[in-house]
């Protein structure tokens, strides 16, 4: 069969391709015949009251010379560790907006970072396509700086998020630029599992976010630059267990729901969703219209304990905390006194739910907390 | 009550030490930061092929200490693999060619060669490469010197065949030399695909860091991604250097070959000077392979491309092709002022002709980005 044959033939099968795929998505439609807001509207459900003093800034953390890219939580303790533009990690005490570890990196580009279950370790990766693991207990060099423990190579782009599987600080999950995940097994620095990559079922552009399951470390989800949400079984690397449409920007963001049946993402499409992964339907659109100005695209969102309320940061500064269930804005930490000035790159809940953190380019981040006995439910 | 009291003295030891910590930290910080305030940032640019890791190497040849025998050593095997990349796209090529080109016959391999290209060819498409013996560079030599290979070679333009092809071709006996070393030139041609993002801190002045500023390069030429998601990165450095292959014009790109490699090396350089986080970046575009190119402009018309297609030749030689370069970087001066939103500039725009293979011509064309980015400080230091 010549070149020009095949290229022929390519081009009649992605057409075909195309058109089922316009047929499902109007099939999908069709069957959405409500939301969790119109049934719980339907249900006379009230939505959640916010006040300008229910949910306060308490703490900025200053320290980093460059844009905030990334964040997380210990599962235990007050810390927190932060990746910025200036090439370096920071760990910070969340109580006392202490500086615990300062950690310059040997690759600048940083794009990510995360805290080990146990908290003994960090993670972070970026433009070098390698995740670099520091354990936090190990002794400093004359300038204090930490040498990196382990090094996890084998990606062909830019790590974009990594996290650690919950309870075991002996693997870890990675997402990248070349359209893969990878599971890593740090004892022995090896990968354990490629997700997608040459297989028909994997991401068909850069894989951006990931979540694993906290109900069912198992499992976990992609968002990519194929506007696509994907769900992953560890132990079934040659596809993923369902695909997940609808949204018609760069998947930013990814995060499972606390009851581990859902799970939210953040597009640059200006909008973040919720699925169902029993059902693999979409469940509900979070979006404010913003009359004709295009919409400001989500980076990253966080869920409260109880599931209820969405939080979700915004390119143009906003950082809206949405009612799940009523898909209306209750709050906009961006219009708060002393709240970021830029973009909200990233942002995270405590493990006890009594805390946010927000990360911005405006180089800080700040801990939001709940006013008088409210707490995040 | 003694127990209450020690325990809060040491809360307060642990606060104490936290705080000498946090303090420590701080310090540590401005020192790094106030040092890095002095080093100048400099972003590799451009599409792929396009000569970054050239320009790179050449830097590290120029103002670094070069390459150690080790160095040296470890380009071996991206030499040998080259070499037979290089066969196996030459006689796919020509089987093609003889398949499918009206004049098929001018692309028939010899019978006697048709055996050593298809062993050839299939060592060409393995994950790794054998060493290059002196049998296996007497049949890669024969196979180059068939009539029908140097037929398909004319037509390189159309076969992705890479710029070192007949460099490497025309040293085999060297290259396959038991005790072969690759020579300084042979690092320079050697291609081999960029991974991640590569550094390196020099000073143009030479190694005297005080005599002048100190530069780092970065290339992230091995990011074949979504530029856009990792791109603000990049936001406060001080200067780009897109390269720009004019050779190509002429040429597809790898990935689609229905994309002309100028108008994608076009598109992309209108997107770089859009994106907001290099709205008071310096830019300093090189035009680079211009050796390539003064030989194919006189064969090859610029109006092939359609960026280029309101081309008309006016003479020949020496000025036809100084007059090809010029409506090039008009082509890029207008681009570069279409794409420059009104208050941006104000910002530093500069074109030099490039030749990243040219060790004196790169050397002094940084000598001039020196200078220019040099001024440029001392403008917006109020000191000129």
């Amino acid at each position: 069969m010549s070149v020009t044959e095949l290229k022929e033939r390519h081009l009649a099968a992605t057409e075909t391709v195309n058109s089922l795929r316009e047929r499902l998505k109007e099939r999908r439609l069709s069957l959405l015949d409500t939301d969790i807001a119109g049934y719980a509207r339907s249900q006379g459900r009230s939505p959640v009251t916010f006040g300008p003093t229910d949910l306060v800034c308490c703490r900025t953390l200053q320290g980093h010379a460059g844009k905030v890219y990334s964040l997380d939580w210990t599962s235990e303790k007050n810390r927190i560790v932060s990746a910025s533009q200036d090439g370096r990690l920071i760990v910070w005490n969340a109580l006392t907006s202490q500086k615990t570890h300062a950690i310059k990196l040997p690759c600048a580009w940083v794009m990510t970072c995360a805290f080990s279950p146990t908290g003994q370790s960090v993670a972070c990766g970026g433009l070098d396509s390698v995740c670099s693991l520091f354990n936090l207990n190990s002794p400093t060099d004359r300038d204090g700086n930490l040498a990196v423990s382990r090094m996890l190579s084998g990606h062909k782009g830019y790590v974009s998020s990594c996290q650690y599987v919950p309870d075991e600080d002996t693997h870890l999950i990675t997402g990248s630029g070349d359209q893969t995940c990878v599971l890593w097994d740090i004892t022995t620095g090896l990968r354990t599992s490629v997700f997608g990559g040459e297989f028909q079922s994997g991401h068909t552009a850069d894989v951006l976010s990931i979540s694993i399951n906290g109900s069912n470390s198992r499992m976990f989800v992609s968002g990519s630059c194929d506007s696509t949400a994907r769900l992953w079984d560890t132990r079934v690397a040659s596809r993923a267990v369902q695909t997940f449409h609808g949204h018609q920007g760069d998947v930013n963001t990814v995060k499972f729901f606390p009851d581990g049946n859902r799970f939210g993402t953040g597009s640059d499409d200006g909008t973040c969703r919720l699925f169902d992964i029993r059902t693999g339907h979409q469940l509900q659109v979070y979006h404010r219209q913003h009359g004709d100005n295009e919409a400001a695209h989500v980076t990253s969102i966080a869920f409260s304990m109880s599931g209820r309320l969405l939080f979700a940061g915004y390119t143009n500064g906003d950082c809206y905390v949405w009612d799940t269930l009523l898909a209306k804005v209750v709050l906009n930490l961006g219009s708060l006194q002393n709240t970021h000035e830029g973009r909200i790159s990233c942002l995270g809940l405590s493990a006890d739910g009594s805390a946010l953190c927000t990360g911005s380019w405006d180089t800080n981040l700040k801990i939001w907390a709940f006013g008088g006995y409210r707490r995040v439910n | 009550m003694g127990l209450v009291c020690s325990r809060s003295r040491r809360f307060r030891e642990a606060d104490a030490e936290e705080n000498a910590q946090d303090a420590e930290i701080e310090r540590r910080i401005e020192l790094e930061t106030k040092a890095e305030k002095h080093i100048q940032k400099l972003l590799l640019l451009g599409a792929g092929e396009s000569g970054k890791s050239t320009i790179f190497k050449q830097i590290k040849l120029l103002f670094q200490t070069g390459f150690d025998e080790a160095e040296l050593k470890s380009y071996i095997p991206v030499v040998h693999a080259n070499v037979y990349q290089t066969i196996k796209v030459l006689h796919d090529g020509s089987k093609e060619l003889a398949q499918n080109d009206f004049d098929s016959s001018k692309y028939v391999i010899s019978n006697e060669n048709q055996d050593i290209g298809e062993k050839l060819s299939e060592i060409g498409g393995r994950l790794d490469y054998p060493r290059l013996t002196k049998e296996l560079a007497q049949e890669i030599e024969t196979l180059w010197e068939d009539a029908a290979i140097q037929e398909t070679y004319a037509r390189g333009n159309e076969l992705q065949v890479p710029d070192c092809a007949h460099y490497f071709m025309e040293n085999l006996e060297r290259l396959s030399d038991a005790n072969y070393v690759p020579t300084k030139e042979d690092v320079l041609y050697a291609r081999v695909r960029t991974t991640g993002v590569v550094e390196i801190q020099f000073s143009p002045v030479g190694e005297n860091k005080r005599s002048g500023e100190v530069y780092r390069l970065f290339d992230v030429g091995g990011q074949r991604n979504e530029r856009r998601k990792w791109i603000h990165l990049f936001e406060g450095v001080t200067a780009v250097i897109f390269c720009a292959a004019i050779s190509e014009y002429d040429q597809t790109l790898y990935e689609d070959e229905n994309k002309n490699r100028m108008m994608e090396t076009k598109e992309l350089f209108e997107w770089v000077l859009r994106q907001p986080c290099f709205e008071k970046t310096s830019f300093m575009l090189f035009l680079n392979k211009f050796d390539i190119f003064e030989k194919k402009v006189l064969n090859v018309p610029l109006n092939v491309c359609e960026w280029f297609k309101d081309y008309q030749p006016v003479s020949t030689g020496k000025q036809e092709i100084e007059h090809a370069y010029e409506f090039v970087k008009k082509k890029f001066e207008e681009l570069y002022f279409q794409s420059t939103a009104p208050d941006c500039v104000d910002r530093v725009f500069k074109i030099y002709q490039a030749t990243a293979l040219d060790q004196k011509l790169v050397k002094k064309t940084f000598k001039l980005v020196d200078e220019t980015l040099r001024r440029r400080n001392l403008f917006e230091a109020g000191l000129l």
